[in-house]
């Protein structure tokens, strides 16, 4: 199941997405994290994030919205306290640290802060949060979005990823700007921005009015997503969005994603990143397929 | 943060203890010999379906029996609570546990638990360890109405104390609000656990007889170990802290309390 992409090998397609798995200690109890293909950390700004009153979490019919407000103890405490953990306990998985900044000179002193720690591999640039004023801002600015990938691709020759947002008319035309730019993967998708209205108080549930929508219930926008932007480009993708079974992973791979990654359905299960990998496994030896690679984008489009 | 575990477990009792309110019982021996009183699981049906609840719910842990068994006081609120009391006994849930930070016993102090509704379900626990503990313990427990007091047979049951019961109606125990049976004579340790009014109320009786406060927290949450960051309360010094691990217990000097 070792996946080659970006130049180096992930002894598997599973990655715990952004948000959902703190920066690994959290799940060491629960989860064997060195085991799987890796994580990405909560995002690291600058300076510490207080993030966003409650609620911040509620669920929604098949999965959850959220609404944290990018709350995270920021780039010096990241450095000092969380990497180390992950330099020390995370020697096979691979670690992408989730990076987000208000603007190109926050994203890029985060990325100059980190580059020559130990402890992870690359980057995944967080243009896409829908829960902090101006969240979306380089996810939505094709101008824009060149302009940072452009400059943090001028800061590191570490592996760099753009987590997408979703909501834009054709994600297609982001994917390329990021190619362009030097980006070496895409991350597809972030949440979907939506609303929870409590009809008895008839106010919004969350504190932040709106949020980011997660877990089963956008599976197929992020398959779709993730389709058009494996079309549009020749970079890696790493599949994100309602994933819970190798099925569910499977769909991904199929749409053109070479990794995938796994969020809410942790919270539901934490087992769920380790039986994903074997249901993967089994799927493979099922349909006499040496490689999971020979899968991606191999969804056979037929023309009546 | 060592020691939560993850377990598929069986129902062995859950039986209607009052109106809407379920007692729930699954045998979850080595959650239940790592628990503290205080402490929380979160309970799921897992992945295979996404009928609410999808995800996990927090429930305290409300009293552990001799044979491994924990017990949850239940109470339907929405259609995920509805599904937990159509449990019935062999059904397995998904339990994550034991979480959160728990009570912290008084020394030679008497303790006065203060129960509004559900929220009577940490003291099932924390009274009988701390009577234990030998400690001097005081359990009031606060209803809107008669209808929604929890079998009060059962709660002597299950702590050895007979709780003083407060309902708005007047139609069992005594007519009124819980914090009327707080009396600061004897400098108790007080304890909470209930809505945010009685909360709120009960702060404001302790910071004015300085009285030391504990109080278990409510907040809609997500992971319950602390990653997703969604269950935050207000700190003392304005910080958003985790209620699923920095609480759900927290004197009362380390949260901020509108006036």
């Amino acid at each position: 199941m070792t996946q080659t992409v970006f130049g180096v090998e992930f002894q598997g397609p599973v990655l715990l997405a952004s948000g959902t798995c703190g920066y690994g200690r959290e799940y060491a109890d629960l989860i064997p994290l060195d085991d799987i293909g890796g994580i990405v950390t909560k995002a690291v700004s600058v300076a510490p994030r207080a993030g966003n009153p409650p609620h911040r979490v509620s669920e929604t019919p098949g999965g959850m919205i959220n609404a944290i407000g990018l709350q995270n103890v920021g780039l010096e405490r990241f450095r000092a306290e969380k990497l180390p953990w992950l330099a020390e306990n995370l020697t096979r998985a691979r670690v992408l640290v989730n990076v987000v900044g208000h603007t190109v000179n926050e994203f890029a002193a985060v990325v100059r802060g980190l580059d020559d720690a130990e402890g992870f591999l690359g980057y995944e640039l967080n243009v896409s949060c829908p829960n902090v004023e101006g969240g979306t801002l380089f996810g939505t600015d094709p101008v824009a979005l060149a302009d940072l990938v452009a400059r943090i691709r001028a800061t590191t020759e570490r592996p760099l990823v753009v987590k997408l947002t979703p909501n834009v008319p054709d994600i297609g035309l982001y994917a390329r700007v990021c190619e362009e730019a030097g980006a070496d993967g895409l991350s597809a998708i972030n949440t979907f921005p939506g609303m929870l209205i409590d009809v008895e108080r008839r106010r919004p549930v969350i504190g932040n009015v709106s949020g980011g929508v997660s877990g089963p219930a956008i599976l197929p926008m992020g398959v779709y997503l993730t389709w058009q932007a494996a079309r549009a480009v020749d970079l890696p993708i790493i599949g994100i969005g309602g994933i819970r079974s190798a099925a569910d992973a499977l769909q991904y791979i199929l749409a053109g994603a070479r990794l995938v990654q796994i969020g809410t359905a942790l919270f539901v299960d934490p087992d769920v990143a380790v039986a994903v990998h074997r249901g993967l496994e089994a799927y493979l030896e099922r349909h006499a397929v040496a490689d999971l690679a020979d899968l991606v984008g191999t969804v056979e489009i037929r023309t009546p | 943060m060592a020691g939560i575990l993850r377990r598929r477990v069986r129902v062995l009792a859950n039986s209607p203890a009052a109106a809407g309110t379920w007692w729930m019982e699954l045998d979850a021996p080595d959650i239940s010999e790592a628990a503290a009183p205080g402490q929380f699981v979160m309970i799921g049906f897992g992945l295979a379906g996404i009928d609410p609840p999808f995800l996990p719910r927090p429930f305290s842990i409300g009293w552990r029996g001799e044979d491994g068994r924990i017990g949850l006081l239940v109470r339907e609120f929405g259609a995920g609570t509805r599904r937990l009391a159509q449990l019935r006994p062999d059904d397995e849930v998904l339990l994550l546990g034991p979480l959160g930070r728990p009570f912290t016993l008084p020394e030679n102090r008497p303790l006065v638990c203060v129960a509004g509704g559900v929220g009577l379900a940490p003291f099932l626990f924390l009274v009988p360890e701390a009577i234990r503990a030998g400690a001097d313990v005081r359990l009031l427990y606060g209803e809107r109405s008669g209808d929604r007091v929890f079998d009060l047979d059962l709660v002597e049951r299950l702590t050895g104390l007979a709780p003083r019961v407060y309902t708005e109606d007047g139609t069992v125990g005594r007519r009124g609000l819980v914090l009327d049976g707080i009396s600061a004579e004897d400098g108790p340790e007080l304890f909470g656990c209930g809505p945010t009014p009685m909360l709120l109320a009960l702060e404001r009786l302790a910071r004015d007889a300085d009285l030391r406060l504990q109080v278990s927290v409510e907040e809609h949450m997500g992971c319950g170990i602390g990653t997703c960051q969604g269950c935050v309360v207000r700190s003392a010094d304005g910080r958003w802290i985790k209620s699923c691990t920095e609480g759900p217990v927290f004197e009362r000097r380390e949260l901020a309390w509108p006036e």
